[in-house]
C-alpha cells in the first residue's frame, strides 16, 4: 500500500481581506480560514488514487493551533491522518524556512512515504515555492502544476501543463508533485465523514522541540527572505467610449490596447489585409 | 486532541454552505417560479449524509447531534427555503419518531432506505377540519384481520407529491373523552394511496406539498408505529422536534435576507452615497442582526436540552415562534431596503419574503406555540 503525505495550508476565506492602513498589514484576524484552494485538489489527487489502489494519506500542515480545522476536513473527506506543526517560534517563516520545518516533520515522523502531494500555490500569497523547495530539502524528484498522475507499480507518471502544451514526466517514487486545479476536482464532504472527523479522528501536533528544530534554525533566523513593505495597489480605470463606424472602432481600439492585448495573449496581432472571404 | 464542538459546527456549516452555494444557488429562484423539484439535486445530496441527519451510523446516518443537524438545514434554507424544507420534514418528522417509537424490525426496515435518501418521507397530521385542533382528525384505520383500512384525506402535505412512505395519523378508536388516534407507516405503493393535485403556494414553490388520498388503503399491522391509541403522544413528540427544524429553516432564510440587504445596502447609492450610511439603513440592519443572533441561540438552547435527553417542548416552542417572527421581520425589511427592486423578482429577497411568511405557519401557527409556550410556564412551580 502506498504511503502519501499531502501538504496542505490553512489560508483565508477571503480574497480580498481587510486592510489596516496604519499598520500596513492584512488584517487575517478578520478572515475565516479555509483549505488552500489547491490544497484541496491534491487532497482529491491523494484520495483518488487511495481508492483505486489503495494508500494510506497522511495529511500535513504548518500553522497555529487553529489550523487544526483544516486537518479535520481533510479527515472528513477522507484521509487517514493528519499532523499539524505548530510553534510560536514558527510564525512569520518564509517559504524557505516551511519547506525545511516540513521536512523535518517528514523525516522524523513519516519517513517511509512514496509521495508528497501539495498544492501549486496558496491563495494567500502564490509563491508556489513551499512544494519544490520541499523536494530540494527531501532530495527527491519533484514535478510542478501537475493536472493527471498515473501511477504503476513504483513509477509515476505526471502530465503537466506548460505554457501551450503538456509535457508527461516519469519518476520513480519517493516524489513530489504540485497538482494545479485544473483537474482533480474536490468531493464534497459527507456529513458522516464531518462526524467522525471529530469522533475517532487521528491527529498529532508537534512543535519544534519536538521535532528537534532548534532555536537558531526558527523563524526568522531561518528565513532567507524579508518583506520590506506590503501596499495596497490603486486600480485605475477609466471608461472610454469608442464611435463610429464598426471598422473605425475596431482600428481605434486595437491602436490604443494593441500593445497591451498582444502582451496579455503572449504573441503579436498580425494585421491582416481585407479580402473576399 | 480536545473535542472542540465549535469547530465541528463551524466545519459543517462550511461544508453544508459550499454545497447549497455551489449546487442550489443557481437554480434556487428558477425552480421557485417554475414550482419544479430538484429531482437532480436531491440525487447529489443523498450521498452526503443530508437524508439521515440524526439516524445512528449503523443505519446508514451521519448521527450528528442537534445543533450540527439544525445548521445543515439553516444553511440549506439559507439558499434555498424549499429544499430546506424537503430536509428538514424527512429528518425531522418522518425519521425522528420512527426513531424514538419504531420496533426493532420497523428500525431495521425504513432506517437505511429513508437515511440514505432512497425513501423520502412526509407526515401527514392536517386534514380539511383537523389544523391547530389536531384532535379533530377524521381519517380513520379500521383493524381487519392483520391490516388496518385507511379512509380519509390528508392536505398540505409537505414532500407529499414526492414520499415514499408517510407517517398517516387516523383515529383507531374512541377513547373516554377524545377519539383514539394512532400512526403507521404507509408506503406510497400501497393500493389506494393516491396523491392530490400539487398546491399553488405563495412560498416554498419547489417543494411539491399535496394533499394525499387513502381509499380503502390495507396496511400491515406491523406498520403501526408504536401502540394503537398513542397517536396524539406520538404526534406531539413529533412536533416537538419537527419545531426545531422548521426554526432553523427560518433563521436560514432570514440569514439569507440579511446577507442580501447588507450587500444591496452598501452598493446601493443614493444621495450620493452608499444608503448602509443612512442611519434609517443602519438601525433596520442592528435589528435583523441583533434578532437573529438572539433567535439563533434560543434554537440552539432547545437543540442542546434535546441532546441531554431534558424536556425541550417548550423551548422548541419558543424558538419556533420567535425564528419564524424574526424571519417574517427581517425579509420584509430586506425587502424594503431593496426598495422598488427588492419587490421585483430580479433580486432574491422577494423570495425570501414569500418563503418566511409559512414558517410562521406550518408545524404550529405563532398562536398554537404561544399556547404551548404559556401551558407550560403557567404549569411550573418555580420559574
Amino acid at each position: 500500500m502506498l504511503n502519501i503525505i499531502v501538504c496542505i495550508k490553512q489560508v483565508p476565506r477571503v480574497t480580498e481581506l481587510p486592510w489596516d492602513e496604519k499598520s500596513g498589514t492584512l488584517r487575517r484576524d478578520l478572515a475565516a480560514g479555509m483549505i488552500n484552494p489547491a490544497c484541496k485538489h491534491a487532497l482529491e489527487a491523494g484520495l483518488q488514487i487511495q481508492e483505486k489502489i489503495g494508500a494510506m494519506v497522511t495529511v500535513l500542515t504548518m500553522g497555529p493551533p487553529a489550523a487544526e480545522e483544516v486537518l479535520r476536513e481533510a479527515l472528513a473527506m477522507g484521509a487517514n491522518r493528519g499532523i499539524l506543526i505548530s510553534d510560536k517560534r514558527f510564525a512569520g517563516s518564509d517559504t524557505y524556512a516551511t519547506s525545511f520545518f516540513l521536512a523535518t516533520a517528514i523525516k522524523k515522523e513519516i519517513p517511509c512515504y512514496d509521495l508528497i502531494l501539495c498544492g501549486a500555490y496558496t491563495s494567500d500569497s502564490e509563491t508556489a515555492q513551499v512544494g519544490p523547495q520541499l523536494a530540494e530539502e527531501l532530495q527527491i524528484p519533484a514535478a510542478a502544476y501537475a493536472e493527471n498522475m498515473d501511477i504503476k507499480g513504483s513509477t509515476l507518471r505526471v502530465r503537466r501543463l506548460v505554457d501551450n502544451f503538456r509535457e508527461t514526466l516519469e519518476m520513480e517514487f519517493p516524489a513530489l508533485v504540485t497538482v494545479s486545479m485544473e483537474k482533480y476536482l474536490p468531493r464534497y464532504t459527507t456529513l458522516a465523514g464531518l462526524e467522525n472527523a471529530f469522533v475517532d479522528s487521528n491527529i498529532s501536533t508537534y512543535d519544534a522541540d519536538a521535532l528537534g528544530i532548534s532555536d537558531n534554525a526558527i523563524g526568522r533566523q531561518c528565513s532567507r527572505t524579508r518583506v520590506r513593505k506590503v501596499y495596497l495597489r490603486k486600480a485605475q480605470k477609466e471608461n472610454v467610449i469608442l464611435t463610429g463606424t464598426a471598422a473605425a472602432v475596431v482600428s481605434d481600439f486595437l491602436n490604443k490596447y494593441e500593445n497591451k492585448i498582444s502582451a496579455a495573449i503572449g504573441k503579436t496581432i498580425e494585421e491582416k489585409e481585407p479580402g473576399n472571404d | 486532541m480536545q473535542y472542540n464542538p465549535c469547530m465541528k459546527h463551524k466545519l459543517i456549516r462550511n461544508s453544508v454552505r459550499h454545497f447549497a452555494e455551489t449546487e442550489l444557488e443557481p437554480v434556487a429562484a428558477q425552480i421557485d417560479r417554475n414550482a419544479t423539484f430538484p429531482r437532480n439535486i436531491i440525487e447529489k445530496m443523498r450521498p452526503l449524509n443530508y437524508f439521515g441527519l440524526q439516524v445512528p451510523k449503523k443505519y446508514g446516518g451521519a448521527d450528528l447531534d442537534s445543533i450540527s443537524a439544525a445548521i445543515v438545514v439553516e444553511e440549506i434554507s439559507r439558499v434555498c427555503a424549499a429544499v430546506g424544507l424537503c430536509v428538514t420534514v424527512h429528518n425531522g418528522v418522518a425519521i425522528y419518531p420512527l426513531l424514538k417509537f419504531a420496533t426493532q424490525e420497523q428500525k431495521e426496515t425504513y432506517l437505511p432506505k429513508l437515511a440514505s435518501g432512497e425513501v423520502l418521507g412526509a407526515f401527514s397530521l392536517t386534514e380539511a377540519n383537523a389544523g391547530s385542533d389536531s384532535g379533530s382528525v377524521e381519517t380513520t384505520a379500521v383493524k381487519n384481520g392483520n391490516k388496518y383500512i385507511l379512509n380519509g384525506t390528508k392536505i398540505f402535505v409537505t414532500n407529499g407529491g414526492v414520499c415514499d412512505l408517510a407517517l398517516i395519523f387516523a383515529l383507531t378508536g374512541s377513547g373516554q373523552k377524545h377519539p383514539l388516534s394512532s400512526v403507521f407507516i404507509v408506503e406510497s405503493n400501497y393500493p389506494g394511496f393516491l396523491r392530490g393535485e400539487l398546491e399553488d403556494l405563495c412560498g416554498m414553490r419547489a417543494n411539491p406539498v399535496s394533499s394525499l388520498f387513502f381509499e380503502d388503503c390495507p396496511v400491515p399491522e406491523g406498520n403501526l408505529l408504536g401502540k394503537s391509541g398513542e397517536g396524539m403522544k406520538i404526534g406531539l413528540a413529533t412536533l416537538d422536534n419537527g419545531r426545531i427544524g422548521i426554526a432553523a429553516q427560518a433563521l436560514g432564510i432570514a440569514q439569507g435576507a440579511l446577507e442580501a440587504a447588507v450587500k444591496y445596502a452598501k452598493e446601493r447609492q443614493q444621495f450620493k452615497k452608499p444608503i448602509a450610511s443612512l442611519q434609517t439603513i443602519q438601525n433596520y440592519i442592528a435589528d435583523m442582526a441583533t434578532e437573529q443572533t438572539a433567535a439563533r441561540l434560543l434554537l440552539y438552547h432547545a437543540c442542546s436540552l434535546k441532546d441531554q435527553g431534558a424536556p425541550f417542548g417548550c423551548e422548541a416552542s419558543m424558538a419556533k415562534l420567535y425564528c419564524s417572527s424574526v424571519a417574517a421581520k427581517t425579509t420584509s425589511l430586506a425587502v424594503q431596503i431593496h426598495g422598488g427592486y427588492g419587490y421585483s423578482k430580479e433580486y432574491n429577497v422577494e423570495r425570501y419574503f414569500r418563503d418566511a411568511k409559512v414558517t410562521e405557519i406550518y408545524e404550529g401557527t405563532s398562536e398554537i406555540q404561544r399556547m404551548v409556550i404559556a401551558r407550560s410556564v403557567l404549569s411550573q412551580l418555580i420559574l
